[in-house]
């Protein structure tokens, strides 16, 4: 599927789906971002391969909140600073 | 004056913003040195060090910048140098060919809708901490850093010392080894039609 998403700038499914991780993590220039923003509105192909991939980020990103640092380390912690002559 | 803190600003100051900046980050950092070491105890000795040099080198933070990210570098580098002293020295370059080749040779390709049928099905959370646990440490960094701990590719590249495009090439084949470990999850779990067999 070929769509000519602007005036300037046309991506094929091929171009958008190799570089989706780019676009998820928002690491494209602005206007890169715009052209796949513009054709996945439009494609039902590459659709699909986003929200799965969008999905699996979302996921990994939600396993930050599995694993706060348990209260002996943060006491040891302190009082090594405080050994250093933090004073908390 | 304490003697740890040297610089012109005063020592009660300077404790002040470092308990105000770096300690707030203690989760983070913690999460990272686990990723590395995958060792409680390990990461606990890593957890401490870290904040030990930062405590002491405090002076060389640059107000204003990421403190997270400078702590990570401490963290990072501290890991290092305690895998150095227990003699498990990685031969970097070695091992990144190598494991990118595997890697590569691993990547999937048009199994989109097999794998998203799969994620729908999973209870993620646990299924990804355990695949995260077993990527080799290369990919690991890289996928814990911008992926977990939400750092951008040029961030993540200073806090591991190398070049955006590894840290890119790293992540992308990392995130392919985890969907992998995901699939094979699940087949396990009878969760997914086992790969059929080619003859």
């Amino acid at each position: 599927m070929y769509l000519t998403v602007t005036q300037t700038v046309a991506m094929d499914c091929y171009d958008v789906v190799r570089q989706l991780w780019d676009y998820l993590d928002g690491e494209l220039t602005d206007e890169s971002m715009a052209a796949i923003r513009e054709h996945l509105a439009q494609c039902k192909q590459c659709y699909p391969q986003f929200d799965f991939e969008r999905t699996f980020l979302e996921a990994l990103a939600a396993t930050r909140l599995e694993h706060p640092a348990p209260n002996m380390v943060r006491r040891k912690v302190l009082a090594k600073l405080r050994k250093a002559g933090l004073e908390v | 004056m304490t003697g740890t803190i040297s610089s012109a600003e005063p020592d009660r100051v300077a404790t002040r913003r470092f308990e105000v900046e770096a300690l707030p980050w203690l989760d983070d950092v913690y999460r990272f040195a686990l990723s590395m070491t995958r060792d409680e105890s390990d990461a606990d000795d890593v957890v401490q060090e870290t904040f030990l040099r930062a405590y002491r080198s405090w002076h060389t933070f640059e107000p204003g910048s990421e403190c997270r990210k400078w702590l990570f570098t401490i963290c990072r580098n501290v890991f290092l140098r305690l895998r150095e002293r227990e003699r498990r020295r990685v031969d970097y370059g070695g091992e990144d060919a190598q494991l990118e080749a595997l890697a590569s040779a691993q990547e999937s390709t048009g199994t989109t809708a097999e794998h998203a049928d799969i994620l729908s099905r999973l209870d993620l959370g646990p299924a990804l901490e355990r695949a995260i646990g077993e990527l080799p440490e290369v990919f690991r960094s890289a996928v814990v850093l911008v992926d977990v701990e939400g750092l951008a590719y040029n961030e993540a590249a200073s806090v591991l010392g190398v070049p955006v495009g590894t840290i890119r090439s790293r992540l992308f084949r990392g995130r392919r080894l985890l969907q992998e470990s995901l699939v094979t999850y699940a087949r396990d779990a009878g969760l997914a039609t086992p790969a059929p067999c080619e003859v």
